[in-house]
């Protein structure tokens, strides 16, 4: 469903990712795991399209991704929850999920969507004809997710979810994303390790903006190695 | 007097207001700042004044067309000089900047550097609140850019284009994530603002006649509006037209016409020594 070939990705005139490979089945939960830095950011904008890379194919429903532009990427089914949310600050909560489904295959069941995210977290619907300004850092994270969900992605890539959040909220908010089941695709970069096992079917390891592992994530979070270099026991 | 000065300064403040909202649309999109933006609202002003004067069409119809023809014009303006100068503001002000002297000078050549002015839309005049007698042009005009305003507003609150361009103007890369094509919604908001700077001048040039030069001090009243404001708030940029309008026209009144310019300038330093951000500005964090 979707699969990444020798990508190599410049920011500038540095590289930043080294001939990244995954492959990710339909329903699958993926985590990306790796340490600040590690180029874990760079591949998610190399697969939206905001970074574009240099060599390599990225290969999605059968479709190559690689030189088209984040809007037609988006067009396409892959929806980004970005780092540090970027919500809408100055739009309504409601608002800003609208803007989630700008997409041609989001538009025509608007309704019917917000009422799904609204469903997903209550909170939002409480809420919605508040300013997205005024949300707080969790509310603001579901809000991104929600508005992720709008566009009805088959992919849904989320980038540093945990970050900056309470526990009890990062509970909360995965256990929303658990709710979801295999009807969505997941790609999940979260530099948390032990979260990101624990809410994962698989993992890729990133270091260095080279991919030097991948396995199952049960396995993964009993692998001495890994227990020692991320989770510091 | 007071009220005379007042009613004068609402006037000419929501045309500031008017061609402010185009300078706040162009720069919270794009990040250009058009120095031709001036010249666009003369130009519509020439155009309509040609269309009704010189062809005899309806008032009202030339000054649709006028408008349209100078989004046209925008649009064209947008694909070949903007375009290829993305990532790097200081070209696009040269070019735009040069764009002015090349369309005063157009103006110069074609239409002679005698003010032109459309003929009025009504006649006569209306006894206002009992007070004094007021022009029913003017009248007109407050009307109609209370309209234009409104309906742009409303564009921006209940249309998707209007929400396109407020989530680009908040966060553009997030926006291009959500599925826009920013690169389309610039060509349309440069555009958009440049239709912005004629409807102004359509509705202003029937009290104020057009001349070659004279794009120029509505530029900068334009700007001036939109850092009084507060960058990137279009309820600020209107508000800080109608401040100046009234301003200025109370200053002329009271004081002396010839302080005009300085009263406006005045205000933009009260204002930022007190407000760095502008009156409805952000401040950035």
């Amino acid at each position: 469903m979707f699969k990444i070939e020798n990508l190599d990705v410049f920011r500038g005139e540095t590289q930043v990712l080294w001939g990244v490979g995954l492959e990710v089945a339909p329903g699958e939960r993926v985590a990306i795991l790796g340490s600040n830095g590690a180029g874990k950011s760079s591949l998610m904008a190399a697969i939206t399209g905001l970074l574009r890379p240099r060599r390599g194919n990225i290969i999605f429903n059968d479709r190559a991704l690689v030189g088209l532009k984040p809007y037609q990427i988006t067009q396409l089914g892959i929806a980004l929850v970005p780092e540090g949310r970027r919500v809408y600050k100055g739009m309504s909560v409601r608002e800003n999920l609208e803007m989630g489904a700008f997409v041609r295959r989001g538009r025509p069941r608007l309704k019917e969507s917000i009422e799904r995210v609204f469903g997903l977290f209550p909170i939002l619907g409480q809420r919605s004809a508040q300013g997205a300004g005024t949300l707080s850092g969790g509310e603001q994270q579901m809000l991104a997710i929600g508005r992720a969900l709008m566009s009805l992605p088959d992919l849904l890539l989320i980038d540093e979810l945990s970050l900056g959040l309470a526990p009890r909220v990062t509970k909360e908010i995965y256990a929303a994303l658990a709710s979801l089941g295999s009807e969505i695709t997941v790609i999940l970069v979260e530099q948390n390790v032990e979260l990101a096992l624990r809410h994962s079917e698989r993992a890729y390891i990133v270091e260095s903006g080279r991919v030097t592992g991948h396995g199952v994530s049960t396995e993964l979070i009993d692998d001495p190695d890994i227990r020692r270099a991320y989770l510091g026991m | 007097m007071l009220a005379l000065s007042l009613t004068n300064g609402l006037v000419i403040g929501i045309v500031y207001a008017l061609t402010a909202l185009g300078v706040s649309l162009v720069v919270g999109i794009m990040n250009v700042v058009n120095f031709a933006h001036g010249e666009f609202y003369i130009l519509a002003g020439y155009f309509s004044y040609l269309f009704a004067h010189t062809l005899g069409i309806h008032p009202l119809a030339a000054m649709v067309i006028a408008v349209g023809l100078v989004f046209l014009l925008g649009l064209v303006v947008e694909y070949t000089l903007i375009r290829p100068t993305y990532g790097d503001d200081m070209y696009s002000l040269i070019l735009t900047f040069i764009l002015s002297i090349v369309f005063q000078s157009l103006f110069l050549l074609v239409f002679g550097p005698y003010p032109n002015k459309p003929p009025s839309w009504i006649k006569g005049a209306t006894e206002v609140f009992g007070l004094f007698h007021y022009g029913n042009q003017r009248l007109a005009a407050l009307a109609a850019g209370v309209v234009v305003i409104a309906l742009f507003f409303a564009m921006l609150k209940l249309t998707w284009f209007g929400r396109m361009i407020r989530a680009a103007a908040q966060d553009r890369e997030m926006a291009e994530l959500n599925g826009i094509n920013t690169t389309r919604l610039n060509l349309l908001s440069f555009g958009l603002g440049c239709a912005l700077a004629a409807a102004a001048g359509v509705i202003l040039a029937p009290v104020f006649p057009v001349t070659p030069t004279a794009g120029t001090p509505v530029a900068l009243t334009a700007f001036v509006c939109v850092v009084l404001g507060g960058m990137g708030s279009m309820s600020g940029c209107v508000l800080g037209g109608l401040v100046l309008g009234v301003v200025e026209n109370l200053g002329a009144a009271y004081v002396s016409t010839g302080y005009k310019h300085v009263f406006m300038f005045l205000i933009l330093i009260l204002v930022l020594l007190f407000r760095p951000a502008g009156l409805f500005g952000r401040r950035e964090v």
